[in-house]
């Protein structure tokens, strides 16, 4: 097995909410509650769940921008990045400490709108990080933008335009060519493809397969589509709530879920054919409970289909199943 | 999620016999762009029937949301303008109404789910204070406590927990599909006859996208004749809520045809391509299957075909000629030139007949 490349121990992020007439902080969102994962060198690591349960946290914890984004934060565990150098504790580290780092690490975020430089050409913004990062001639620089531009579907004379001449899709792709340029080990892509037709996403699904085989890539891929999550991942994780409620082998996750969200989510999916039998399918009943008042015990009580009284005493350790993966809850 | 409900029971409800909603004929929205005219729709006929689930999807860049835009009128002039077209909805054209009355229309009328919710939120205030007075443009009679309730029920209802409390937040407090669903909820507040949904769920989970679309049918159920036009590259979401489906490729509309056609029979060699791209349609695959080769630019679009350039049944015909829209024996309605002869052509682009593709 490959070497680790980032360990994540027991990780909790906690936003701070704000109130009073002084704005003072009130309360505090506990948006990741314990998450502990480990990715290993060349493998993709899929991670899936609810909307708003705290997979973007997660991301943007891994490349260390919570705490300069959002004042207040309350940041805990340990991110663990293992450089050629021997490892290094992320959380930790100073604003300047970070920025050799992005070296190494870069994210391709969510939405793609504001985070691209409304007024930098694409072409500059691609750039930039060849610029602080490597020693490239200009010429060098240019080339590679034009390469990486071409490669995710777009045209290298398009590299003098701004954002707002793109489509959302258009956009989406230029966020993912600027995080490539570095040759970055680790990629966090917080729903790269979520803007695709479905022919665009396969070509950059084959790409990000390709850079992956060619520099040995590590990836940590935040998506809804379970069937895009399945096709690239190695394993896959699901979160609930701020919890990790099930790793292991993304076939196994997938086609075997252990823990009774995973199954009603995996249930969920929707087939691309008019026809199909949507009979087998688990809705969930009630109403997502809010971070600030989370129900004691397994996050996920409240909603589960095969909840028992000991559910609320105590949050379900991940205990190892039968078919391999890892689940948190007893009872599946 | 249920299906178009109106026009499964009624399949063929559609013909004639109603007018419809909204009219696009020959719409053209053209950019200037450094060194020429980017043509992002040219020229562009559908229609929405009132009561129907129409689906648009197409290759990304292809002019689905600037369509959109256009019918709202929201295309930032210059460097965008209409160039031609016309776009029939009450009884009038939208196209020559003043500013004031296409305001209006905007709110009361027709609203749009924006593909970028940050394009429609504003980041410097609460999303309480942006509900509010979304509702209370449309409802000036509304008291500020109702305005109040009803944004707190409309957040409820696209399933932010906590909707009270999280009326005081700001967009960036918001998770991506969060933000999404919060500016569901503003479209919503409107109450509006044709509902744009550009992209409503690409950020959301599964099951919560489940929801949103049942919300979205259920509320366009309340209003008599109440329509969506639902721009999605989620074909599965297509399958699932729409009756017709409109495919787009460069700038124009390739196929048109029932969900059930376009599933089962598509005819254009684009359509084919994108049904065999999805990654579940080849489970197992290391590589997924692709279009060859890439979208041209918009301004090389080619002279003939606008897809011959990654066509694999292209002929010589396909370079010097563009193909007219042309209507198969079952209704379906295809651009290419490999059909024309089980096809009549389309005549002016668009028959009164492609408005109901008739049941298979
Ligand atoms: N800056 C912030 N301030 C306060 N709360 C925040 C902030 N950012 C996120 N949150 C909250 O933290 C929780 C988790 O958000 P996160 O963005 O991680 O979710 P997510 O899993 O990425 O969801 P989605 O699939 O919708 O993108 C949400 O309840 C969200 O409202
Ligand atoms: N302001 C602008 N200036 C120049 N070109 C533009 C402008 N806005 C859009 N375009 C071009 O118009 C074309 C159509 O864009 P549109 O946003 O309608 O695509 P789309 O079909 O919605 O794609 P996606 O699925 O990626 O959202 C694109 O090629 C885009 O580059
Ligand atoms: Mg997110
Ligand atoms: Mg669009």
């Amino acid at each position: 097995m490959a070497a680790p490349l980032l360990e994540v121990r027991n990780l909790k992020i906690g936003y701070p909410v704000w109130g009073g007439i002084l704005r003072h902080k009130v309360d505090e969102v506990q948006a990741v509650d314990g998450v502990s994962f480990t990715l290993r060198k060349g493998e993709t690591l899929g991670l899936v769940g609810e909307s708003g349960c705290g997979k973007s946290t997660v991301a943007k914890a891994v490349i260390n921008i919570l705490r300069a984004t959002v004042p207040g934060v309350h940041q805990q565990g340990e991110i663990i990045f293992h450089t050629t150098d021997g490892p290094v504790e992320l959380l930790g580290l100073s604003r300047r400490r970070m920025r050799p780092m992005r070296a190494h690490i870069q994210m391709i975020f969510q939405d793609p709108f504001s985070s691209l430089n409304p007024r930098m050409t694409i072409g500059s913004m691609i750039e930039a990080p060849l610029r602080l990062h490597t020693a490239r001639t200009r010429k060098e620089r240019i080339d590679r933008v034009h390469w990486l531009l071409e490669r995710v579907g777009l045209q290298a004379s398009q590299a003098s335009r701004y954002p707002h001449e793109f489509s959302g899709g258009q956009r989406q792709r230029i966020g993912i060519a600027r995080a490539l340029a570095v040759n970055p080990q680790l990629i966090i892509a917080d729903e790269p493809v979520s803007a695709l037709d479905v022919s665009v996403q396969a070509q950059v699904l084959n790409l990000l397969a390709d850079l992956q085989e060619e520099f040995d890539l590590t990836y940590l891929f935040v998506a809804h589509d379970l069937s895009v999550v399945h096709h690239i991942s190695d394993r896959i994780a699901v979160m609930y709530l701020g919890h990790l409620v099930e790793i292991g082998a993304a076939d196994t996750v997938y086609l075997q879920p252990a823990h009774p969200y995973s199954r009603a989510l995996i249930s969920a999916v929707p087939e691309p054919d008019p026809q199909a039998d949507r009979s087998g399918r688990v809705v969930l009943e009630g109403e997502i409970p809010s971070p600030l008042a989370k129900p004691s015990g397994c996050a996920f009580r409240t909603r589960c289909p095969i909840v028992r009284p000991e559910c609320a005493e105590a949050v379900p350790p991940l205990e190892a199943k039968e078919t391999g993966q890892l689940a948190a809850c007893p009872f599946s | 999620m249920e299906r178009d409900e109106n026009a499964a029971k009624n399949p063929d409800g559609a013909a004639g016999d109603r007018a419809p909603l909204l009219s696009v004929r020959d719409l053209a929205t053209y950019f200037r762009v450094e060194g020429g005219v980017a043509k992002a729709v040219d020229g562009i006929s559908f229609d929405v029937m009132p009561g129907e689930v129409l689906g648009i999807v197409g290759e990304s860049g292809s002019g689905k949301s600037v369509a959109s835009l256009s019918i709202l009128r929201l295309i930032p002039d210059p460097p965008g303008h209409i160039a031609r077209g016309e776009i029939r909805y009450g009884g009038r054209d939208l196209l020559k109404l003043s500013y004031q009355e296409m305001r209006s229309i905007r709110g009361n009328e027709i609203a749009m789910i924006f593909q970028e919710p940050m394009t429609a939120l504003n980041p410097v205030f609460t999303i309480g204070f942006q509900l509010i007075e979304t509702l209370r443009q449309h409802h000036p009679q509304m008291s500020k406590q109702e305005a109040f309730e009803r944004a707190v029920l409309r957040l409820e209802q696209v399933k932010i927990p906590d909707a009270a409390k999280r009326m005081r937040d700001h967009p960036h407090q918001f998770s991506g599909g969060m933000r999404q669903r919060v500016m569901i909820a503003m479209a919503l507040c409107c109450n509006p006859q044709l509902l744009i949904a550009d992209e409503p769920t690409t950020a959301l989970d599964v099951t919560t996208q489940a929801q949103i679309m049942e919300l979205m049918l259920t509320l366009r159920a309340r209003r008599e004749g109440g329509s969506i036009i639902l721009i999605t590259h989620d074909l599965a979401v297509v399958a699932e809520t729409c009756r017709r489906v409109i495919v787009m490729y460069g700038g124009k509309i390739q196929e048109v045809g029932t969900v059930d056609q376009i599933f089962s029979s598509p005819r254009h060699p684009y359509t084919i391509g994108l049904l065999e791209s999805l990654p579940s349609a080849q489970r197992g695959k290391d590589r997924l299957h692709t279009i060859p080769g890439n979208v041209p630019y918009i301004m090389d679009l080619p002279t003939g075909c606008k897809f011959c350039t990654r066509c694999e049944k292209v002929i010589d015909r396909c370079h010097q000629e563009e193909p007219e829209l042309h209507q198969l024996k079952n209704g379906q309605l295809v651009r290419c030139h490999l059909v024309e002869d089980e096809a009549v052509k389309v005549s002016g682009d668009m028959p009164s007949t492609t408005t109901s593709a008739p049941a298979p």
